[in-house]
């Protein structure tokens, strides 16, 4: 058997059932040795890699609505009916990991901060609104703020345990934020039209997301 | 697992060529300061991607072969610098072996040659990204290090957290995002700007391309606009509680409608031209000063 022929059996038959030919020319042939001890460090490698998870089916579903959108599929595909167990157990599976939850929850606040800037200008009747006036409870914006803080409040050990010049600088610009949201809040409650400071709070609830979610991966990475 | 098919060997191949290419670049247990150098042959533009999850100094710069130089430093064996070609894409890594280690041990400096016209993805965490004389779409982002740009262009992203900016002589597009980082732009010929800090502050030292966009904003930072006489744009300078500084007013034609352009009664502003008015120059910051005034 010659070097070309391992390639192929390789193929074939696989590191771990090669037939005695091939394994008599890996004894004289060192180059050939020397790609299979490769291949099989590769092998090694992979194994310890964690399963693949599957996406949820909510993934598919947009996926498919979005290409439908785009003209790039036309056709309608048949779901196909799925008895399982309750539509809260594969949420309630994957918010059980609570570093996902958190990543999670600093996503949809950010689309809801998103959403927030998104909305239009109030128009000349509200902006004459009396500057006294309060808060609106179901600000969507207010709560947003509200939520990262207590998912702050919850991260708090894990972000404070590293003292590397990284961390520290997320902390300190974490604390300048959280400074910043509190200023812009405070104004707001009273003068709550003012368009400019929600822009700006809106942008700083934005990026506190961001930031917390940069700082639980780096949690993650370095625990 | 073990068992390799057919479809499995493209991977495999790919995997050799990565692993392999490690090889090259781990330095031995216990080494002292090393330097490792690669180099990769390459067409047309191509794409350099390097993400520094250790510290350590980016250095991009251009020459006139299609070929890329890759030069590492470090002092340390506690990080890692792999790299790989895939066509005209070049991937640099630089990783901890241990995530623990701190300060210089920690580092790993990267030093590139690109061809000029190049497209690149650099991301770090706390060194600094320098790139010269590059022309390419780029996205560069860090947490901690400094973003330094001098004479490159094309449509530039940087993303940081505390870094700060300093962009020289930069053309085409500039969108810069920070926490508490700083933005200076100085003699640039960029036709879109859009900055945004939360409590960094802003400097734009330049001319304004006739017919661009500039959007430059602080929550509480100064945003400081030197223009020079020759310049025509359209200024829109917004404040909520803080203040707006115009030291130009000999070449600032006020505009009387001010209410009509307010994103609100409760801000302050000052609407006005230079010149024609032909570029668009939006200023605004929630609590900090807005500075104009014309270049001597």
């Amino acid at each position: 058997m010659q070097c070309e022929d391992i390639e192929g059996a390789l193929v074939s038959e696989g590191l771990e059932s090669l037939s005695g030919a091939a394994r008599a020319h890996l004894a004289v042939c060192s180059s050939c040795r020397n790609s299979v001890a490769d291949l099989e460090a590769i092998a090694q490698a992979a194994r310890s890699l964690p399963a693949e998870v599957e996406p949820p089916a909510r993934v598919w579903v947009s996926l498919r609505a979005q290409l439908e959108a785009e003209g790039l599929i036309r056709e309608t595909l048949p779901v196909p009916a799925r008895v399982r167990a309750p539509w809260w157990q594969p949420m309630a599976q994957l918010f059980s990991h609570r570093l996902l939850a958190a990543s999670l929850a600093g996503c949809l606040l950010l689309a809801a901060a998103v959403l927030e800037l998104r909305r239009p200008l109030p128009g000349p009747a509200q902006s004459s609104a009396p500057a006294s006036a309060s808060v609106p409870v179901d600000d969507q914006l207010f709560n947003s703020s509200r939520t990262l803080n207590e998912q702050e409040q919850d991260l708090s050990n894990m972000i404070q345990a590293s003292t590397s010049p990284v961390d520290t600088s997320l902390r300190q610009n974490l604390k300048d934020l959280d400074e910043f949201i509190a200023e812009c809040e405070q104004h707001l409650k009273q003068s709550p039209n003012d368009q400019l400071a929600r822009e700006y709070l809106a942008a700083a609830v934005q990026q506190k997301a961001e930031l917390l979610s940069a700082m639980i991966d780096r949690g993650r990475s370095v625990n | 697992m073990g068992v390799f098919r057919p479809g499995r060997c493209r991977v495999v191949a790919v995997g050799l060529v990565l692993f392999g290419s490690g090889l090259l670049f781990s330095p031995g247990a216990g080494a002292a300061t090393q330097h490792l150098e690669k180099h990769y042959t390459v067409k047309g533009r191509p794409v350099v991607v390097i993400e520094n999850v250790g510290n350590g100094r980016i250095e991009v710069k251009s020459w006139k072969n299609q070929e890329i130089v890759v030069n590492a430093t470090q002092t340390s064996d506690k990080v890692s610098v792999e790299s790989a070609q895939v066509g005209d894409r070049i991937d640099v890594t630089s990783s901890l072996t241990d995530p623990s280690v701190q300060g210089p041990d920690a580092e790993a400096d990267l030093q590139l040659t690109v061809p000029e016209e190049t497209e690149l993805q650099l991301k770090t965490q706390t060194g600094l990204i320098y790139v010269e004389q590059v022309t390419g779409d780029m996205k560069l982002e860090s947490y901690a290090g400094d973003v330094h740009l001098k004479e490159v262009s094309g449509y530039i992203i940087v993303r940081t957290t505390g870094g700060s900016l300093v962009c020289t002589q930069c053309g085409g597009k500039l969108d810069f995002e920070s926490i508490s980082g700083n933005a200076q732009i100085l003699q640039p010929s960029l036709n879109a700007i859009n900055l945004r800090t939360t409590t960094g502050n802003v400097l734009f030292d330049g001319d304004f391309v006739r017919t661009g966009l500039y959007s430059m904003k602080s929550g509480r930072g100064l945003v400081e606009v030197r223009f020079s006489g020759n310049d025509s744009f359209y200024l829109n300078a917004q404040t909520a509680t803080g203040t707006v500084d115009n030291q130009a007013a000999a070449y600032l034609k006020v505009d009387p409608n001010v209410v009509r352009h307010m994103a609100s009664r409760f801000a302050k502003g000052l609407f006005g031209t230079v010149g024609q008015g032909l570029a668009k120059v939006e200023l605004s910051t929630y609590s900090g000063t807005i500075r104009i005034l014309k270049r001597d």
